[in-house]
C-alpha cells in the first residue's frame, strides 16, 4: 500500500513541476511551487528524514513564496489591465 | 522559413530537456549505486560512536555542530555577508507597498498566529540537538513573523516593532558570540570549535543542557538567521 502512495507522490511531484515550468501565467507558476514543496516533505518524511523535511517546508512553502510573492508585485507583471 | 525556424526551436528546445533528463537519470543511477561496492568508515563511524563523543541524540545536529563546525561558520558567515552588502546596496527611500489593503480577517488572524510562530521557533532552535531542528531551521521560523508584519501591515510597523538597529545588533551578537563560542576549544588546549573532545562533559544524551557546546552554538546562529533574515526581506521590498 505505501509503495502505492510513493509512486503517486512522485507522479504528482513530476506534474507539478512541469506544470511549473510550462504554464503561461507567471502567478499560477508561483503558487504551484509551495504544492510542489508539500509533496517533496511528505516524501521526505515516508523516507524517515524529519529534520531535511523542516527545512524544506519552512524553505520551500514559506520564505521562497513570500520572495517570489515580493518580486513579481514589484515588476509590471499584471498591472496593465 | 519563419515557420521551419519556430519549429525548430521548439525541436531544440524540447531535445535541451530531454539530454538533461537523460543526463539526470545516469547521475543519479550511478550515485545510488556508489555504496555497494566500497566500504563507508566515516558514515559508520557517525552513527555508531556520534552519541557517545558529542552527547547529542540528532545525529545531523553533531555532523553539523561538532565534527564540521568551520563549515557551518562558513554558511553563516555567507548570511551575514549577504545581509549586509543588501543593507549597503538599498538606498533609504519611502517604501511602496502592496495596492491591495487586506480585511480585517487576515490582521487579525495574523496577531493571533505570531506567538505560536514564536514558540515553535524557540523549541527549534533550543532543542536542535535532541530532536530534528536547528539554528538554521529555527531562524527562519523566527524571521517569518517580521515577514508577516511587513507583508499584513506594512514595513513602517514591521521597522516600529523591530527596531533595524536592534536587528543588526542581534545579528552582531550572533556572528561574534559563534566565534568565541569556538575559541572556547583552543583555551581549552583543544582545536578550534571542538565540542566533544575538548572535555567540555557532555551530560546525559537527551537532557536539554547537554552536548557541550551545542545549545549555545544553535542559539547563535538562531539569532543570526532570523535577524539576518529580517534584515534582507525588509531591504529587499524597500526598493523600488
Amino acid at each position: 500500500m505505501i509503495d502505492i502512495i510513493f509512486h503517486l507522490l512522485f507522479l504528482f511531484l513530476i506534474i507539478t513541476a512541469f506544470f511549473m515550468v510550462f504554464t503561461k501565467d507567471l502567478s499560477n507558476s508561483v503558487i504551484t511551487l509551495p504544492l510542489f514543496g508539500a509533496i517533496l516533505v511528505i516524501i521526505f518524511v515516508i523516507l524517515q528524514a524529519p529534520g531535511v523535511a523542516l527545512a524544506a517546508a519552512i524553505m520551500t512553502a514559506g520564505l521562497t513564496t513570500a520572495f517570489f510573492v515580493i518580486t513579481i508585485n514589484k515588476t509590471e507583471y499584471g498591472r496593465n489591465e | 522559413m519563419s515557420r521551419l525556424n519556430e519549429r525548430f526551436t521548439k525541436l531544440y528546445k524540447i531535445g535541451l530537456v530531454i539530454t538533461f533528463a537523460y543526463f539526470l537519470l545516469v547521475l543519479f543511477y550511478d550515485i545510488h549505486n556508489l555504496g555497494t561496492d566500497r566500504k563507508r568508515y566515516l558514515s559508520e563511524h557517525y552513527i555508531s560512536q556520534g552519541v557517545q563523543e558529542t552527547g547529542a541524540t540528532n545525529l545531523v545536529a553533531s555532523v553539523l555542530y561538532d565534527y564540521r563546525a568551520f563549515d557551518t561558520l562558513g554558511e553563516a558567515t555567507m548570511i551575514l555577508t549577504a545581509a549586509t552588502v543588501l543593507a549597503f546596496l538599498v538606498p533609504i527611500t519611502k517604501a511602496t507597498m502592496f495596492g491591495t489593503p487586506f480585511k480585517s480577517i487576515v490582521n487579525q488572524t495574523v496577531k493571533l498566529i505570531i506567538p505560536y510562530i514564536a514558540v515553535l521557533g524557540a523549541y527549534l532552535i533550543l532543542f536542535g540537538h535532541i530532536s530534528p531542528g536547528g539554528g538554521f531551521v529555527g531562524g527562519v521560523v523566527l524571521s517569518i513573523i517580521a515577514i508577516l508584519l511587513t507583508l499584513t501591515y506594512s514595513v513602517e510597523f514591521s521597522e516600529y516593532i523591530f527596531k533595524p538597529d536592534q536587528k543588526k545588533f542581534i545579528e552582531d551578537i550572533g556572528a561574534i558570540g559563534f566565534v568565541l563560542l569556538g575559541l572556547l576549544g583552543i583555551f581549552t588546549g583543544s582545536n578550534f570549535l571542538s565540542n566533544g573532545q575538548a572535555n567540555f562533559g557532555t551530560g546525559n544524551a537527551g537532557e536539554v543542557f547537554s552536548a557541550g557546546l551545542m545549545p549555545f552554538i544553535n542559539l547563535m546562529i538562531g539569532l543570526k538567521v532570523s535577524a539576518g533574515l529580517a534584515i534582507i526581506f525588509n531591504s529587499l521590498i524597500k526598493e523600488k
